[in-house]
């Protein structure tokens, strides 16, 4: 199978600065890499979004 | 078997017992092949060539429909822009004249510019209103489709050419180089889908690693679309630049350093950057070495050398190797998880290469799409 055959899923990934808390995410079209995302849900830390990714699902 | 009473004659279908219609089976193919043999060749690699052709047609008529669909749903242009884009993808770009080549980088690079610059304010010219963000996207994608139509129209004129004059030899260096005319034309159709929806890509890693770098500081205009900041790290200065993200956009990198360099005189100037890799290696693999690691044209790591040459100031490099297809398609999780450890090597380097007091500078090269600072 080539790579254009593959489907490819694209993953946002946030982090909180304060406790660390890494939480995994379908991409929206508003993302991008250190966009700032308010606040974190576990306590008052900013979350931010550390990384965007494809992941192929074969 | 015994092969002591081999006869060559009968074998050959010559003896005088032989029938000459076996003669005949023998010496027909080889006269055929004699006289018709580069065009059959022609024909049988002419087939593939051909399918390869329809293929790239098919991408680039593909990725032109996509640009289209994308302007017309979601960037709501004043007029039907089909005739426009249609227009740009047949722009051509005449290099300057090399026969005497003193002095022909800041020939090229004032082409660039002007073609850029031009492509951007008919881009703009497009909408009542557009973001930057949107008008390096619509950029990308002219880029796109404009490589498409050039790989169609080329490869279809050298194969044309040869079947029209039923020349074989010069269908060869085609049937050589089509593989890698696949290869790229297959990711180019495929970055289509990440630029639309403003994704990060394999190139995104450089300024993915200097990025993190530059949170929380100041950030400063140093050449056009291309940013830089200051930082300190185990008393070193560092001076970090970047594209300004998260555009499609590569930056100027090359200016942006000849801006900084007279101001701040840095000791050591550390390039981030994807690289191809070499078949056989590892995707995500990193390496380091020494010199500009920037791609392009040439004229940007022309002027980063010239003006590192110029204050004595070495010059390393840390690079991401990837295919062709992963540096401009979604960045991969192997790419994106190497990040961290990139950042790590880059102090690594830092602490060995410099002393404390000392400048450096931090360059994370590639296209910024999808990442920020």
């Amino acid at each position: 199978m080539s790579n254009s055959e593959k489907l490819i899923k694209c993953y946002t990934l946030l982090e909180c600065k304060s406790c660390k808390n890494i939480t995994k995410r379908k991409f929206t079209s508003t993302d991008f890499v250190f966009k700032n995302e308010g606040d974190c849900s576990n306590c008052d830390g900013s979350l931010l979004i550390t990384m965007i990714y494809g992941k192929t699902i074969e | 078997m015994d092969f002591t009473n081999f006869d060559l004659d009968e074998f050959f279908g010559m003896g005088d017992e032989s029938n000459p219609l076996m003669m005949l089976l023998w010496i027909i193919p080889i006269i055929i092949f004699v006289f018709y043999g580069q065009r059959i060749q022609l024909y049988i690699s002419g087939n593939q060539i051909k399918k390869d052709i329809t293929k790239l047609e098919e991408f680039k008529n593909e990725s032109r429909q996509k640009l289209i669909s994308y302007i017309k749903n979601n960037l709501n242009p004043k007029d039907d822009p089909v005739k426009k884009i249609d227009s740009f993808l047949e722009y051509f770009t005449i290099m300057p004249v090399d026969l005497d080549p003193n002095g022909i980088i800041p020939k090229i690079n004032h082409l660039v510019h002007s073609r850029e610059d031009f492509t951007r304010l008919q881009v703009r010219g497009l909408f009542n209103e557009i973001s930057d963000f949107e008008i390096t996207k619509v950029q990308n994608l002219l880029e796109i489709v404009t490589s498409l139509q050039m790989f169609h129209k080329v490869t279809r004129h050298l194969y044309l050419t040869a079947k029209k004059q039923k020349n074989f030899p010069l269908i060869l260096p085609l049937q050589m180089m089509i593989p890698f005319v696949m290869e790229e034309a297959d990711a180019l159709k495929d970055a289509v889908e990440s630029l639309k929806s403003g994704q990060p890509i394999g190139d995104s890693i450089g300024p993915m690693v200097v990025g993190e770098m530059m949170l929380n500081t100041s950030k400063h205009n140093a050449a056009f679309e291309t940013v830089w900041s200051e930082s300190e790290f185990e008393g070193r200065e560092l001076l970090l630049v970047k594209a300004e993200g998260p555009n499609a956009t590569v930056g100027r990198p090359g200016e942006a350093i000849q801006n900084i360099i007279p101001k701040k005189k840095p000791n050591l100037i550390i390039m981030v950057d994807a690289a191809l890799k070499l078949e056989g290696e590892d995707s995500a693999s990193i390496a380091k070495g020494f010199g500009a690691a920037i791609g392009g044209i040439g004229t940007e790591r022309f002027k980063i050398e010239q003006v590192a040459t110029t204050n004595a100031i070495p010059i390393l490099a840390i690079v991401i190797k990837q295919t062709i297809h992963e540096a401009i398609t979604l960045m991969s999780e192997d790419i994106a998880n190497q990040a961290k450890s990139v950042r790590s090597q880059v102090y690594e380097m830092i602490t060995e290469n410099s002393k404390s007091g000392e400048t450096v500078m931090i360059v994370g090269v590639g296209n910024t799409l999808g990442v920020g600072q």
